[in-house]
């Protein structure tokens, strides 16, 4: 249930970004997830509309993209996508430099004046 | 029109987190955050922990706990500084009320903090807490499957306990599909198998711990 204060914070963001920009209305908010941070969308967006009931952003659309867990290793370079946990890479090290995945950040918001 | 914002939304917390990181590294006090499924052992493991290591060290607990004192009040004979926090239904610690509690003990006469967050293997995960390290703690009862489940928190622990190893036979937690799925997700993360009530070991756990705290 960490959606609920994650959709707390993202609400306090969007209705500050929106009152520093004088919008009247948030139209859409977009936001990135990396998988490792194991948000449930559906929930996610429950939360959200909990939070954002009678602010201006009450009928934002919630676009959520999420990226997949991608590691860089460290020893041959190679760059590839965790499948099933396996965080290792072809050349067998686990010297792994973390490329996507625990992102938990918002791109930007839409609205009108 | 667009506006982009491009920030973490989790920058409140992750803000006073760093700040919190600071203050301890300034008063040289290692902050310990355990991590758990409720029922692993964390309150069990801190109890024979505190029992070994007040010997040596200055301790004091912060007790995350969703609405009662009962885990603080199994600490109390060790007589050390002890703050509770009630999260009042939230699933998780935070760097917030973490600072607020530090407010309260005397960092200079401390030498390590051990966090009990409250008992849930995504959320705590989540939040920094400005902590030195996190630890995970899993037991036997719970089955072999949360290192496969929950791979975050084995990423970023710095080591595993594995509680109630007297209890293994009766269950059917398989330590190799254990140790295969931890090895996948993190090879280099060291693993601790203990039984805190018969005391399996607890010493190996008590001179690692102790390695880590002076490390």
């Amino acid at each position: 249930m960490h959606e609920l204060r994650i959709a707390e914070d993202l609400t306090q963001i969007v209705l500050e970004t929106a009152k520093a920009s004088g919008l009247k209305k948030v139209t859409e908010i977009n936001v990135v997830f990396g998988k490792m941070i194991q948000i449930v969308p559906e929930i996610f967006e429950a939360a959200f509309r909990e939070c954002a009931r009678g602010t201006v952003a009450d009928y934002a659309g919630l676009n959520i993209e999420i990226r997949n867990v991608r590691m860089s290793c460290m020893k041959c370079g190679w760059d590839f996508k965790v499948q099933e946990n396996r965080f290792v890479c072809q050349c067998g090290s686990s010297e792994l430099e973390i490329i996507s995945g625990k992102e938990l950040f918002v791109k930007s918001i839409e609205g009108e004046h | 029109m667009e506006i982009k914002i491009m920030k973490n939304i989790l920058d409140r917390n992750q803000n006073k987190a760093d700040e919190v990181r600071n203050l301890l590294a300034e008063k040289k006090v290692v902050m310990i955050n355990l991590i758990s499924s409720p029922g692993a052992g964390k309150t069990t493991l801190l109890e024979k922990t505190l029992g070994e290591l007040t010997k040596k060290y200055r301790i004091a607990v912060i007790e995350g706990d969703i609405t009662t004192d009962r885990d603080a009040r199994r600490l109390q004979k060790f007589n050390i500084p002890i703050i509770v926090i009630n999260t009042e239904g939230g699933c998780h610690l935070d760097s917030h009320s973490i600072s607020k509690a530090l407010g309260s003990f005397f960092l200079d006469e401390l030498d390590v903090i051990f966090v009990e967050n409250v008992g849930n293997l995504i959320c705590p995960s989540q939040f920094d807490l400005g902590e030195t390290f996190k630890l995970a703690i899993v037991s036997t009862t719970e089955g072999d499957d949360k290192p496969a489940k929950y791979p975050m928190l084995f990423r970023e622990a710095k080591g595993v306990v594995l509680n109630k190893m007297d209890l293994i036979s009766y269950t059917n937690f398989s330590l190799e599909s254990f140790r295969k799925d931890l090895q996948m997700i993190n090879p280099a993360l060291p693993l601790l198998e203990i039984s805190c009530t018969r005391g399996d070991g607890m010493n190996e756990w008590f001179e690692w711990i102790s390695r880590q705290i002076e490390s």
